[in-house]
């Protein structure tokens, strides 16, 4: 029996349901919408529909799409580090799995209703609108709901536990010691953050932008509740070819550009931060150095660290 | 942080700012669905426009067999969907971790591919697949609708298991299983007797993550849904489209419930099995 018999029924489950239904979608993506009625044809090939996919009515919800992918994953980093850090070292131990579980319990909560909460909150007659109308900072209702920041602020809200949950593992692992050490050796706060703990915490951070960043891109929920027509993105696009315009190849050529829009965006974000981050990690190589090699980091990095808070 | 405790209780200002920063982000993540409980008793026609408090929308509930049955629906697929993709994650998950080799490199990134992939690519391409299989190959069974959604809501869970039940094997060494076949266990005796009861919690803990994450289920399910065989978050969604009734927050409130025992069970389990709170973030986030 080969070492691998337990995992074939899982390998075939996904290559007739995973992995047959997107090679499919890749095929038909080729193909064109032969009439009113057909959905697709593949008799005649062609890169075609890529191009339709990309004339200026369906790229500027490209566009749009990655601007929110974008500032949504900067704005879950910046507001979700903060709160990692103080989950995994200020917060009393004690209190830690309490505090877990209150970000998972939205992180588990129905996606869509989560986002319906927004719309009752955003909504120009709901009683946020009213609250800010009483205190005097708006004049009239709320004119957020069905724009493209309605959809920012959903997008940051329902993706926001997948960018703390990981980095609160990373910052946990990095533990108290070395973080005392080099406070011992005489670095105040702000340089055992941005020297010790975020640099060895940098898995967390990855993982967190892309847990964040792939699934934002795809996201079809959100801008259909509070975006409406000003807030689309390329998740509704596609949607839209399968379910009511029925052009089965434009709509696949679509979800096939938005998984390689996401491709390219992923390789150029982490060549600009390779590239920024270089004369950073020349000076500092042995700290990240160890943070790579994994197991030899424990014992010898508060070490290391020394040679760069002394020079 | 005994040593940062014995220091004292002086508490410098980014402390506080921390501590401030955290309990509002906290708020922040509870806000909508607070909002949600609470205009779940809206007495008003229109979910967004408050009225009065009372029951009238888990009432409705009652009255309504559309979203009594679209609830039943969820909860039998849930059901299917999970044990699916427990069966399969937990057998790919012992062989990830006890007969390791080149495969699991490869087993590794399709696993990751399933779960990478944005949810409207498999739904969309679900679509056509189960259709090709079911009306142009004939095969009846992928006619159904509660077989349709558990195909479609197994594949993500499937990956979950996987990782879930192979971290925990993988924690573990081997001895007992070697111990068990010097003892001339055979080996599905050793399967059965000792790799499957250490790898329990996992097991259980997959599977109600896959129940939750099946309950939840939106996107994939609104696209290969039959109609008759809607789960109730495809019924919200087309009530949007239709106009946001309370009975909608209510049947919310009532699913939030039961996600939160399923989840509230996973932590025990978990816990039980000698996990920390860390651990069980790492679990319950796939990583």
């Amino acid at each position: 029996m080969p070492s691998f018999a337990l995992a074939i029924p899982a390998w075939a489950w996904l290559l007739v349901f995973f992995v047959a239904p997107v090679a499919m979608v890749v095929w038909f993506s080729f193909g064109y919408k032969p009439g009113i009625f057909g959905t697709h044809a593949n008799d005649v090939l062609s890169f075609d529909r890529y191009l339709e996919a990309l004339s200026p009515t369906f790229f500027t919800t490209f566009l749009n799409t990655l601007w929110i992918g974008l500032a949504g994953t900067a704005l879950c980093l910046v507001i979700g580090l903060p709160v990692a850090y103080w989950m995994a070292v200020k917060a009393p131990p004690s209190k830690r799995g309490l505090l877990i579980a209150l970000v998972m319990v939205p992180f588990w909560t129905n996606f869509l209703v989560r986002t319906i909460g927004w719309q009752v909150i955003l909504a120009p007659e709901g009683w946020l609108s009213s609250l800010l109308q009483d205190l005097g900072l708006i004049a009239g209702p709320l004119d957020i709901l069905y724009t493209r920041t309605a959809v920012l602020i959903g997008v940051v809200y329902n993706y926001l536990p997948l960018m703390i949950l990981p980095l609160f593992v990373a910052f946990d692992r990095v533990g108290t010691p070395l973080r005392e050490a080099s406070k011992d050796l005489g670095a105040d706060r702000w340089r055992t953050f941005a020297r010790v703990t975020l640099p060895l915490a940098r898995p967390g951070v990855i993982a967190g932008v892309l847990l964040v960043f792939i699934p934002l891109m795809g996201d079809y929920i959100t801008a259909t509740v509070l975006g409406g027509a000003k807030g689309n993105m390329v998740g509704q696009l596609v949607a839209s070819q399968f379910q009511t315009a029925q052009n089965w190849a434009l709509g696949s050529a679509m979800a096939v550009m938005l998984i390689l829009v996401i491709m390219v965006t992923v390789a150029i974000g982490a060549l600009v931060v390779w590239l920024v981050t270089l004369p950073f990690r020349i000076r500092n190589r042995l700290v990240i150095g160890a943070a790579n090699g994994g197991a030899p980091a424990e014992a010898p990095a508060p070490a290391r660290e020394t040679q760069g808070v002394a020079s | 942080m005994t040593l940062r405790q014995a220091r004292g209780p002086r508490r410098s200002w980014s402390d506080v700012a921390l501590n401030v920063w955290g309990v509002l982000v906290l708020l922040f993540l509870f806000a909508p669905i607070i909002v949600i409980v609470i205009y779940s008793f809206n007495t008003g026609r229109l979910l967004v426009a408050w009225n009065e408090f009372g029951f009238d929308g888990f009432l409705t509930l009652l009255e309504k067999p559309a979203i009594r049955d679209a609830v039943w629906v969820s909860i039998q697929t849930g059901a299917i969907a999970a044990l699916v993709a427990t069966v399969l994650g937990t057998l790919a998950g012992i062989a990830m971790a006890r007969h390791p080799g080149r495969w699991v490199v490869w087993f590794i990134g399709l696993l990751l591919l399933v779960s990478v992939t944005p949810e409207i690519v498999d739904a969309v391409a679900l679509l056509p697949w189960l259709v090709f299989l079911g009306q142009d190959l004939g095969i009846g069974l992928f006619n159904d609708g509660i077989v349709r959604l558990v195909v479609g809501h197994s594949l993500f869970s499937t990956a979950v298991v996987s990782y879930i039940v192979r971290a925990r094997l993988v924690g573990l060494d081997a001895q007992l299983e070697e111990a068990s076949a010097d003892l001339y266990a055979k080996p599905f005796a050793t399967f059965r007797r000792v790799t499957l009861p250490l790898a329990m919690p996992a097991v259980l803990a997959g599977f109600l993550l896959s129940f939750t994450l099946s309950l939840d289920n939106t996107v994939i399910a609104a696209f290969v849904q039959v109609s008759g065989t809607t789960p109730w978050p495809v019924y919200v969604l087309s009530a949007l489209r239709s106009g946001l009734r309370p009975e909608i927050a209510s049947v919310s409130t009532i699913m939030l419930v039961l996600t939160l025992l399923a989840l509230g069970l996973v932590a025990f389990v978990l816990r039980r099995a000698g996990d920390s709170a860390t651990q069980i973030a790492r679990t319950m986030t796939g990583n």
